[in-house]
């Protein structure tokens, strides 16, 4: 299958590759299906039908004046680029690109961490280096720092960021992007800008201020389509000198409520880190009966669970905390959390878990000690990148939708009734939605919920049911106030019309800023719903 | 999990062996530089069925990336062979892309578990320029 460029021919595509062979050499650009059959989105529902999204070439440049003649290269016949950092955006489009036949710009040559800062705990890194390497880098020069990873961590500090992707350690540094100090972009016309203090020659705060003076642009690059990233600061959190964790149980359906309330208090005062919230009736699901009461319309009454709860001898939730600091202050701040809640809550019981001076063991990693069956996934709690999240994989894949919701246990109902009626159309996927699924708290002060359908390469009736259930769910939680947060291109256009405040004013905004210094769109058109002229033509 | 006499009658290496292309063979003249066994599917290997080194893990292909192929496959050289989930290998494939390597013969061995998962006979090469030697 050739692919080419959209308004191009063979005839005007084999210069452009020319000229992208002469400016990064002829090994480091593909044009050939076997070589670009990596850049496809693996977990793609609409993976070999007329919907999917493939790219007409792939061009590894190895370092930033390289990125400057291959932008100025593509501005030149016009060719869009999807930059990539290692293309590891698995369930939101992974490597492929908005639009068919764009080439695929993949900075994974630039694999250098730039400034490691174990005093005033920063880095600045290209946009090849992965978190396992930022990890090793960190080790090798016996740095006493965390990174904050997500998991599985074999992406790119610089491409999750720039996601908006999370982790799962002290709340501000779970927002990669919050966490983020300073970039150097290239812009489309193949200029090079410094954010913040990198603005101003000499300054040696690049990694530590990141606004500078006036406007700040930095935004613009996340999930957005106006320049390429080839260098990004990070905030790094020092690497604490405890690890606790511990777990707190309610007895009944309607104490979730406030049993988010105190843990809200808890991590917004900083005395906490990721926390697990789960529901020790999941155990239950596997009867018939219950899961029917857990899945019928319109959500179960608390009393109907309440009883369930209680013929079972089990409390309705649980939520796992975990605590980071020096050994005392961990044991007084679960101590505190322990007697707010306790003493807020009837019945509400605290359970000690493991707890042990970090760095972590081996043995500790792994997390089978534990006194009771654990959510928690130690590697990523403690900022080790992993790749075991991949033994939760099923089939060839997932999609992923992760509404953004309000903080509240009556918004976690809301949801559970809202979504879960409404994915009744779609009998055969699981059922995500129940009266047991709960919010995840990876972002700083939001939660969501999380929606992930399967995708089977050989079945593509089944593809078409889950990419049906997920342009549904788009809709549905859009029509409540819950907007996605991050999506594949294929969904990115209808999350985009989403957010529709003002008669789209966000967006006509962005495409006014496009229009300006991209018209022709040749940075990643239509990422994050932003077209320029040209495309909206 | 797969017996010895699985082995054989899949005739699961060999097999692979054959897809090989010469520039892998051209690096690695005496065939693999290293085995990895998935033990959720296979805990060893027959005596003399491959004299090379064998790593092994349980599905989790975190302390094989970290420990051993991180840092050698940033170097040019190494013929990767495997008896692995379809999910790991999902895995090394996908990382072997990004360090220029390629799986360059697959065989599935019987039929997927009820989770899906399929054990695979597989080989990954140096594919790039920068990696062959």
């Amino acid at each position: 299958m050739s692919v080419l460029p959209p308004d191009l021919d063979a005839a005007g595509f084999a210069p452009f590759l020319a000229d992208l062979r002469g400016a990064v050499g002829p090994d480091w650009v593909w044009s050939a299906d076997d070589d670009l059959f990596p850049y496809r989105d693996s977990f793609s529902p609409v993976w070999n039908t007329g919907e999917e999204r493939h790219a007409s070439a792939a061009v590894a440049p190895a370092d930033v004046e390289q990125v400057q003649a291959v932008i100025r290269i593509a501005r030149r016949h016009r060719v869009p680029l999807h930059p990539v950092s290692t293309g590891k955006n698995f369930g939101y489009g992974g490597p492929s690109p908005n639009v068919h036949g764009s080439a695929v710009l993949d900075l994974k040559r630039m694999d250098r961490v730039l400034a490691l800062d174990g005093k005033r705990n920063f880095v600045l890194v290209e946009p090849g280096v992965s978190y396992f390497d930022l990890y090793r880098a960190i080790q090798d020069a016996g740095l006493r720092l965390m990174v904050d990873c997500p998991d599985p961590g074999w992406g790119s500090p610089v491409g999750n960021s720039l996601e908006r992707g999370v982790g799962y350690t002290m709340p501000h540094f779970r927002d990669h992007f919050g966490a983020h100090c300073g970039m150097e972009v290239v812009l489309p016309d193949g200029e090079v800008m410094r954010t913040g203090m990198g603005a101003m020659p000499g300054a040696d705060t690049w990694q530590e201020y990141p606004y500078g003076f006036g406007p700040d642009p930095a935004g613009l690059f996340a999930q957005g389509n106006f320049g390429v990233v080839t260098k990004m600061g990070f905030r790094l959190l020092p690497l604490p000198e405890y690890y606790r964790s511990c777990m707190i149980t309610v007895p009944r359906r309607r104490d979730f409520v406030a049993l988010v309330e105190h843990v809200n208090y808890l991590s917004d005062s900083g005395l906490v880190g990721e926390v697990e919230y789960g529901s020790p009736l999941s155990v239950l699901m596997g009867n018939a009966d219950f899961l029917a009461l857990a899945t019928q319309v319109g959500g179960p009454s608390d009393a109907a669970m309440d009883a369930a709860a209680a013929a079972a001898n089990l409390h309705s939730w649980r939520v796992e905390l975990q605590f980071l600091g020096p050994e005392a202050t961990t044991l007084a701040n679960w101590h505190h959390a322990r007697d707010r809640i306790l003493g807020a809550i009837p019945g509400a019981q605290g359970f000690e878990g493991d707890h042990f001076p970090l760095p972590a063991t081996e043995a500790q990693l792994n997390n089978d000690t534990q006194p009771w069956t654990t959510s928690i996934k130690r590697r990523r709690s403690l900022g080790v990148p992993s790749l075991g999240a991949w033994k939760i994989v099923r089939d060839d894949g997932h999609v992923g939708f992760f509404p953004v919701l309000p903080r509240s246990g009556e918004a976690v109902f809301q949801v559970q009734r809202v979504l879960g009626d409404a994915m009744k159309e779609f009998p055969s996927l699981p059922p995500f939605f129940n009266a047991l699924t709960m919010p995840l708290f990876w972002h700083t002060h939001t939660f969501q919920m999380v929606f992930a359908p399967s995708i089977k390469h050989d079945d593509p009736a089944h593809n078409a049911i889950t990419h049906a259930a997920m342009k549904k769910c788009v809709a549905v939680a859009a029509e409540h106030g819950w907007g996605d947060y991050r999506a594949a291109p294929i969904y990115q256009d209808e999350v985009s019309a989403t957010y529709s405040f003002n008669n789209h004013i966000l967006r006509r905004f962005h495409e006014q800023l496009k229009d300006a210094i991209d018209p022709d769109g040749i940075i990643a058109p239509g990422r994050g719903g932003v077209w320029p002229r040209r495309f909206r033509a | 999990m797969i017996t010895r006499r699985d082995l054989i009658k899949h005739g699961a290496l060999g097999a692979g062996l054959v897809g090989l292309p010469q520039m892998a063979l051209a690096t690695a003249p005496h065939g693999l530089d290293a085995m990895l066994l998935d033990t959720r599917f296979v805990a060893d290997l027959p005596e003399g069925y491959a004299d090379v080194p064998v790593l092994r893990f349980a599905g989790d292909v975190t302390s094989v990336w970290v420990d051993q192929l991180d840092r050698r496959w940033r170097q040019p050289g190494h013929v990767l062979g495997g008896i692995t989930g379809s999910d790991a290998l999902f895995v090394l494939e996908v990382l072997a892309v990004q360090h220029g390597r390629r799986v360059v013969s697959r065989t599935p061995l019987g039929d997927a578990r009820g989770d899906g998962i399929t054990a695979v006979s597989w080989i990954i090469a140096p594919h790039h320029p920068s990696v062959i030697v």
